[in-house]
């Protein structure tokens, strides 16, 4: 679900339209701010209150930055998916170069 | 006017926040429209404020440098309402509008008299959104020769969470009080 929820949501049957346009405002955050505009704004407003909407938006800005800045380090889980601590070069081989899910990474063993 | 209207200031009673509010405004930033947007998830409001507020106004990274760097990512992130926003601090530590727009746009211009050290910090806030793929280890070992890594911590955090919350300002379609 975790995967499916970032590839495919918008055309998923698996998540509530409230879940779909609160995941379509993190990712448009990040690769089209442009589109978060007032009728955005008004759609959000349908399923979420203001209180939940300044939580999710503070939320993915805060994870938007961190994510980027984390990124540049270079680190990697202490954790194998099989709940196994392991060293950095480790755990780079069995996450790789690209993040995916604990799910899909435990999955590939 | 804000997507989400701001809580009237007068309506906050949680003590922290207010005092966070009061040291925001003496900072000049924030003025008091970005924690009393925050102030509707009351749990949030307090250590995010906390976290803009140290972030930039503490630590061992000059504070006219972080000064410049917020609104660099400010104007790049096209958040109108931090990039219009002001450190007292930093002007009272004789930081100009010609200082930091020559940050912002010129900072590599030898002519322009930023030290290395300075370049490099710029050049590290500039490339994190515009193409992060060039913050490798010869970047970061670039960085270390300037910074120490507890600075160098400290300027990425402090990037990563300005930009976060300028990004998130934006999105609420925010625009100065003044």
């Amino acid at each position: 679900m975790l995967d499916e929820g970032i590839d495919n949501y918008a055309a998923s049957e698996r998540f509530t339209p409230a879940e779909k346009i609160a995941l379509r405002y993190s990712e448009l955050m990040s690769v089209n701010p442009d589109a978060v505009d007032a009728a955005f704004l008004d759609e959000l407003r349908k399923y979420y209150g203001h209180d939940e909407i300044v939580e999710l938006g503070a939320f993915i800005g805060f994870n938007l930055g961190y994510h980027t800045f984390f990124g540049t380090l270079k680190f990697y889980p202490l954790f194998s998916p099989d709940g196994r601590l392991v060293s950095q070069a480790e755990s780079k081989k069995l996450y790789g170069a690209a993040p995916i899910s604990l799910g899909k990474a435990g999955a590939a063993e | 006017m804000t997507h989400i209207a701001p809580l009237p200031k007068e309506g906050i009673t949680d003590p922290e926040l207010k005092a966070l509010i009061a040291e925001g405004e003496a900072l000049g930033v924030p003025d008091n429209l970005f924690p009393c947007i925050l102030a509707r998830a009351p749990e949030q409001a307090v250590p995010l404020m906390r976290a803009l507020i140290m972030s930039h106004g503490q630590g061992n990274v000059d504070h006219r440098l972080k000064e410049i760097i917020r609104i660099l990512l400010a104007r790049f992130a096209n958040d109108k309402y931090f990039a219009s926003l002001r450190s007292a601090k930093a002007r009272a530590m004789g930081l100009t509008e010609q200082r930091i727009d020559d940050g912002c746009s010129f900072y590599e211009e030898d002519a322009k008299g930023f030290s290395a050290a300075e370049k490099c910090a710029l050049r590290y806030a500039d490339l994190m959104f515009l193409d992060a793929n060039q913050l490798d280890k010869a970047f970061y070992d670039e960085m270390k020769k300037y910074w120490t890594e507890a600075q160098i911590m400290e300027l990425g955090a402090f990037i990563a969470f300005h930009y976060g919350m300028q990004m998130f300002m934006r999105s609420l379609g925010a625009v100065p009080l003044g």
